[in-house]
């Protein structure tokens, strides 16, 4: 494979990707927001593969992988169990107008195209929108956490946040090191762990959603 | 005409001022008295007051300290110390260097202070109050006294009253600016504070509420009241004599011998004649102030005092 | 070995009055040639102005010794460093016994502090231009440590080992007394802290690079919080001293700041390369470091508005340690004020801006006023001497300033600029020595009777009659009476102030010159107030228990107490041996003739000032002359006093108007005030509270409950203010927290986009 092919693939993955996010971003209900964040995972492990035949990186493979298991079908399926056994409300619940997240995450998506344009030496050994979409990726996904309330549309932007830098690393260095892939994966997991255990539990004792908690303040 | 006064006239000087002091508080009751319609005691009754006192026996209050019997001691040795540096009979700074017009005031602080401790000493509340009101006026007083001096050290170049006298000296009462003519006016707001007079404090009473400088005498009896008293002759024409020297040095001059002296002692007395009047047609026509409006009145020295300054500067 | 020159017609005779006979046939040698063992005349014969009459003026007298070599003088700064750690490390006796630990670090400490005094002594009467070069080891990679001790430095080290001294004799025996069954730790910790302190005070004097200055000026803070927060007072010591390290801190941010941009520029830390790096700077630039060092350093010594943490941590200290906080360490401020201002910003050939001294002069005078202000209307004795060291910052400050205002000015500026700073520097000297004999002497009460408040005292005199008149000594000399050592400073600072508003015309002079009667405002202030604490506290009758049952300071605590007094008399009544030792660093700093040349001229018993150059003479006093005849008045005073014959005496109670006298007769230290507190209320801004406790009808009064309060302004108007804002700024900033994540999510968002926009977007 070129490294022009592999370039062009990047890219289109890329767009897809984008994609994915907006989708997470105008999702009304959780399972489908859980849907396009699994699509995400999906994607990001297809990048991975792509590069690992390119550049014949071992690790690669197992990332591309790992990611596959974990995070394009464990995780959303433990989050689907969530969904579907605690019987949480159905619909996405913002806190500011889906239209605004929108305007938001175009601003952000410009801003990262604007960055990486001015990192420097960075710029020069990647080629293409690889950067720029990996920074608004993990942006988007911060922003989606900020701007939803009930705890799982949350995990589902922690996610997202980091199939973004999952991107972002790999295009810019060509994989990871192994062991920082295999602790953030192992982050992640811990987190859904974490949090769907206090849901549950939460959910079962007080029979409110882990957001409208709120005492907690200075 | 700048001479040198040797150490033996700076002496002569210094004893002269304590010898007439009482003669100058004579003349002022006297005057007080005439112009109050009353006969009056003799000018020599300050003489036979303290020879009545130095005679007597002492009664110490039993809660003084040590510090008690020798304050009467400092505060007549502080006084007439400042009365060296005081020029009478001729202008001219001393032969040998001894102190200007800063170290005065300095010494007479001292006095003032070992006075106000003095008077706390024997407890009660007589001394304390008298205390208490003396040391509020002093750095009232003091401040603008200091810009009378430098308003006329300025001119002078040096703030020792000898040399600024004779440098004075050469300077008629015509020849003054008006820096002069307000910093005078200063000095004669500020007579009756230092001197302890009507409209500041009244000398002649004894009733407490009324005295500031009489009631830290109240303890003191016998030799040491008779030391404190002269020691408050002393300062007040010692003050008369600062006086003199700033602004009416006329008359000391350099002419040998006897001759020159006993000129300088008859303008000297004149001088003094002129302020002991002053003094005693104010303590005629006004009446004593109140403690806290005694700060305005001499709010007036102050602003004439500062004028001068400004006057002199700019 | 080099002849004298025989004294033949062509030399002026030297002042013979009182002069040894080795004095004569002195002459005028070059400057700084130590092979030829004179010690130097630093203006020649013709300079100097001539006085009248028989009266030639004649260089400083030569002391006869000889220049001390640097191996010796080494040795004995390594003997004082040596002293000060072993009683540093004296706090390991602690675990067997406490008061070993105790006695060894205050014996070490004297030891420091004789050794210190030898060694700067030394360098004082030696050439100006010497300085004496510290190797250290090298602790850090990025810069190399060095003392340097220059005759500034060692002016100041001279003051800090005479205090070191008293309170070394002083500190056992009080700590005993005030604290007798004090945890071996805490002993431990006095003995370390002082020593510490002692030597990082040193150390920041000496110091020749940066890095030591700021590191030793960190470990001086440490110490002398560490013996602030040591006695056990029910929380009221540990915010003084969080306060005080507050307040510290933020001026040791300033000072690093004026420091690191002086680095920066010069890529090295030691000083000559600062001034080398100094040289070159702009004016504005220059100014905004005088004023970022002149803020952290104003900070450290007390001047209004920084002076807040003063009355409070001093008070906390042990009164030894407060006594070297207020005599010592505020002038290491005031050094490196000295050092910013005149050695490493100046530049090189011009006069200072002007904006320096006139702010330092300003800074100065509202601290004096204000300080003595707020010291009348304390009752606690060591809260009223902590505001006196306030007022008296601000008349070193007025000296510093003048000096500032009328450096390298042409005509008489340059003489004046010096005499100005002969009265800053003698006044740092007399401060230290008065000051530290208050604080001692207020620490011997304290110790005695564990009551701070003057008004549970009184009586004491007659109980403890030595502290009592060393109290009465002290309070003399701070009220600047003569013929102590107060005076000589004040008086010259007047000459300068006088000398310097002839020079300037306009409205400059008229500034200069209100500062005069400003001074003498404090002056006569201090007296009241020093009327007041002695009076209160020592006079009249016992007013509590306490104070009728206690007894003399043990001996060591006199001792040091004396050692003090002693040196304010000696100050004050021989003044010209003491400006004879400022000869070094007044010339060394103003590039000038030395103070002696300026105010000595005339011989060591005489000071004398010449402000004007029109032939004039110059004003001149002698302290010793006025001493003498105040001895002599005395004598036939107290003969007059006895009575030309024997006359009766005897005792009756006190006069108070027929009723049995009891200590409620006594003035108190409130009424004193009074008339003052009313006369500046302005300033003052008293609150006072009456509550009259009638029984049955409204004119009978069971009780009569009096409350007054003195604000401090400045706490008020600025500090309170500055609190109020960003409290109100806190509150509005916690209303933003909702508690929830997604809003922190939000924050953290909104950080991260300001942050990438900041410093991603400009890097093209």
């Amino acid at each position: 494979m070129s490294a022009d092919t592999v370039q062009s693939i990047i890219d289109d993955l890329g767009a897809l990707l984008l994609f994915t996010m907006i989708l997470i971003i105008a999702a009304s209900q959780i399972s489908r927001a859980i849907y396009a964040v699994a699509a995400q995972s999906l994607l990001i492990a297809i990048a991975a593969g792509v590069l690992a035949k390119a550049t014949g990186n071992v690790d690669l493979w197992v990332i591309a992988g790992v990611t596959l298991a974990v995070k394009a079908i464990a995780l959303p399926w433990v989050l689907h169990w969530v969904v579907w056994r605690m019987n949480v409300r159905r619909e996405v619940e913002p806190m500011i107008p889906v239209a605004a997240t929108l305007a938001l995450a175009v601003a952000v998506v410009v801003m990262s195209f604007h960055l990486s344009g001015s990192l420097g030496p960075v710029r020069q050994t990647i080629t293409g929108n690889a950067l720029p979409v990996g920074i608004a990726l993990t942006l988007l996904g911060v922003l989606v956490m900020a701007t939803r309330k009930t705890a799982l549309t949350q995990m589902v932007g922690l996610f997202a946040s980091e199939n973004g830098i999952f991107f972002t690393a790999m295009a810019v260095t060509q994989g990871m090191p192994f062991i920082i892939e295999i602790g953030v994966t192992l982050d992640v997991i811990l987190a859904a762990l974490v949090m769907t255990i206090m849901v549950l539990k939460v959910r079962s004792t007080v029979d409110a959603d882990i957001a409208d908690l709120d005492r907690l303040k200075g | 005409m700048t001479g040198e006064r040797p150490l033996g006239l700076v002496l002569l000087e210094m004893i002269l001022l304590v010898l007439i002091g009482p003669l100058v508080t004579g003349v002022i009751q006297k005057l007080k008295a005439r112009l109050q319609c009353r006969a009056g005691a003799d000018i020599l009754q300050p003489y036979r007051d303290l020879a009545k006192l130095f005679r007597k026996g002492t009664v110490q209050a039993d809660t003084t300290s040590g510090f008690f019997r020798s304050i009467p001691v400092l505060v007549l040795a502080a006084t007439v110390a400042a009365g060296a540096l005081v020029p009478v009979l001729r202008a001219g700074p001393p032969a040998f260097p001894l102190g200007d017009a800063l170290m005065l005031l300095g010494l007479l602080a001292l006095a003032r202070f070992l006075t106000a401790v003095g008077a706390l000493d024997a407890g009660g509340a007589f001394g304390g109050m008298g205390a208490s009101r003396e040391m509020t006026i002093a750095p009232l007083v003091e401040p603008v006294l200091m810009m009378v001096v430098f308003s006329t050290a300025m001119a002078a170049g040096t703030t020792e009253l000898g040399a600024l006298a004779a440098h004075r000296g050469t300077s008629w009462i015509f020849a003054w600016r008006a820096a002069d003519f307000l910093a005078f006016a200063a000095l004669l707001v500020l007579l009756p504070a230092e001197t302890g007079r009507i409209p500041v404090d009244n000398p002649d009473t004894h009733l407490e509420l009324t005295m500031l400088h009489e009631g830290m005498l109240l303890e003191h009896s016998g030799p040491g009241l008779g030391c404190m008293v002269l020691a408050s002759h002393t300062r007040q024409i010692v003050t008369l004599g600062l006086g003199a020297a700033l602004f009416f040095p006329i008359g000391p001059t350099d002419g040998p011998g006897v001759m020159g002296l006993a000129v300088g002692a008859g303008a000297f007395a004149g001088k003094i004649l002129a302020l002991v009047i002053y003094l005693a047609l104010v303590e005629s026509s006004y009446a004593k102030l109140r403690l806290f409006r005694v700060p305005q009145y001499l709010g007036v020295g102050f602003v004439c005092a500062l004028t001068a300054l400004a006057l002199r500067i700019l | 070995m080099p002849k004298l020159p025989r004294p033949g017609a062509e030399q002026n005779r030297c002042a013979q009055y009182n002069a040894p006979d080795r004095l004569r046939g002195c002459t005028s040698s070059e400057r700084g040639n130590p092979n030829r063992g004179f010690r130097t005349a630093f203006i020649t014969r013709s300079e100097l102005p001539a006085g009248p009459g028989r009266w030639r003026t004649c260089p400083p007298p030569d002391v006869g010794v000889s220049a001390p070599s640097q191996e010796l003088l080494l040795a004995g700064v390594l003997l004082m460093s040596a002293c000060y750690g072993i009683g540093a490390l004296s706090c390991l006796l602690a675990p067997w016994s406490g008061r070993l630990a105790l006695g060894v670090g205050h014996l070490a400490a004297l030891a420091g502090g004789l050794a210190g005094l030898g060694v700067s002594v030394a360098i004082l009467l030696g050439d100006p231009g010497q300085t004496l070069a510290v190797p250290l080891p090298d602790l850090f990679p990025f810069a190399r440590l060095s003392l340097v001790v220059d005759s500034l430095a060692a002016f100041f080290v001279l003051v800090i080992s005479l205090v070191a001294i008293a309170a070394a004799l002083y500190g056992p025996a009080y700590l005993r007394a005030h604290s007798p069954d004090a945890a071996p730790a805490r002993q431990a910790a006095q003995a370390l802290g002082l020593n510490v302190f002692i030597a990082c005070m040193v150390f920041v004097c000496c110091a020749g690079d940066a890095l030591t200055f700021l590191l030793c000026w960190e470990g001086m803070t440490l110490a002398s919080y560490l013996l602030v927060v040591s006695e056990d007072r029910h929380g009221e010591n540990a915010h003084a001293g969080l306060l005080y390290m507050v307040m510290t801190h933020g001026g040791t941010a300033l000072l690093l700041v004026a420091f690191l941009s002086l680095t920066e520029r010069a890529g090295a830390f030691d000083f000559t390369a600062l001034r080398a790096a100094a040289g070159n700077l702009d004016g504005v630039t220059r100014t905004t470091l005088f004023f970022l060092a002149f803020g952290g350093f104003a900070a450290k010594a007390g001047a209004i508005p920084l002076h807040v943490w003063l009355p409070r941590a001093h008070p906390a200290a042990p009164s030894h340690v407060s006594a070297l906080m207020s005599g010592v360490m505020l002038k290491v401020a005031i050094y490196g004020m000295l050092r910013f201002g005149f050695d490493l910003l100046a530049p090189a050939a011009a006069p200072l801006p002007s904006s320096w001294g006139w702010t330092v002069l300003f800074v100065g005078t509202i601290s004096a006023v204000l300080g003595v202000l707020y010291a009348l209307q304390q009752h606690d004795l060591k809260r009223l001497l902590a505001f006196h060291s306030v007022e008296n910052i601000g008349i070193i400050l007025i000296g510093v300033g003048l000096a500032m205002i009328l450096w390298r000015r042409e005509g008489a500026g340059g003489a004046l600029a010096t005499v100005a700073l002969t009265a800053a520097l003698l006044h740092i000297a007399n401060h230290a020595a008065f000051k530290g004999l208050l604080f001692l002497a207020a620490g011997s009460v304290l110790a005695r009777t564990h009551v701070r408040n003057m008004e549970d005292l009184g009586g004491l005199a007659r109980r403890m009659p030595w502290t009592a008149g060393l109290f009465l000594l002290g309070a003399v000399a701070i009220s600047a009476l003569p013929p102590l050592n107060g005076f000589v400073s004040e008086w010259l600072t007047f000459q300068a102030l006088l000398g310097g508003a002839g020079h300037f015309h306009g409205p400059a002079g008229l500034g200069i010159v209100f500062s005069a009667p400003m001074l003498a405002l404090t002056g006569g202030l201090a007296a009241a107030c020093f009327a007041k604490a002695f009076g209160v506290t020592f006079l009249g009758r016992a007013r509590t228990p306490e104070a009728e049952h206690a007894t003399e300071a043990p001996p060591s605590m006199i001792a040091g107490m004396v050692w003090l007094a002693v040196l304010c008399v000696a100050l004050g009544v021989a003044p010209g041996y003491a400006i004879r030792l400022l000869d070094a660093p007044t010339a060394a700093l103003l590039q000038g003739p030395g103070a002696s040349a300026v105010v000595t001229a005339r011989g060591p018993l005489v000071l004398s000032t010449a402000l004007t150059t029109s032939g004039m003479d110059a004003t001149a006093i002698s302290m010793t002359m006025m001493a003498a005849l105040l001895i002599a008045l005395t004598g036939v005073a107290w003969v007059l006093r006895r009575g030309l014959r024997r006359a009766s005496q005897r005792s009756a109670p006190t006069w108070t108007c027929g009723m049995s006298p009891t200590a409620r007769f006594d003035y108190t230290a409130t009424a004193f005030a009074k008339p003052l507190r009313l006369v500046f209320a302005a300033l003052y801004r008293p609150r006072r509270e009456v509550i009259r406790e009638t029984a049955g009808t409204p004119y009978v009064f069971r009780r009569i409950h009096y409350a007054g309060e003195v604000v401090d302004l400045a706490e008020t108007q600025i500090y309170h203010r500055v609190q109020r804002g960003i409290t109100a700024l806190s509150r509005s900033i916690r209303a933003r927290s909702t508690g929830r994540i997604y809003g922190y999510i939000g924050f953290v968002l909104g950080a991260l986009f300001v942050t990438l926009l900041l410093f991603g977007v400009g890097q093209r």
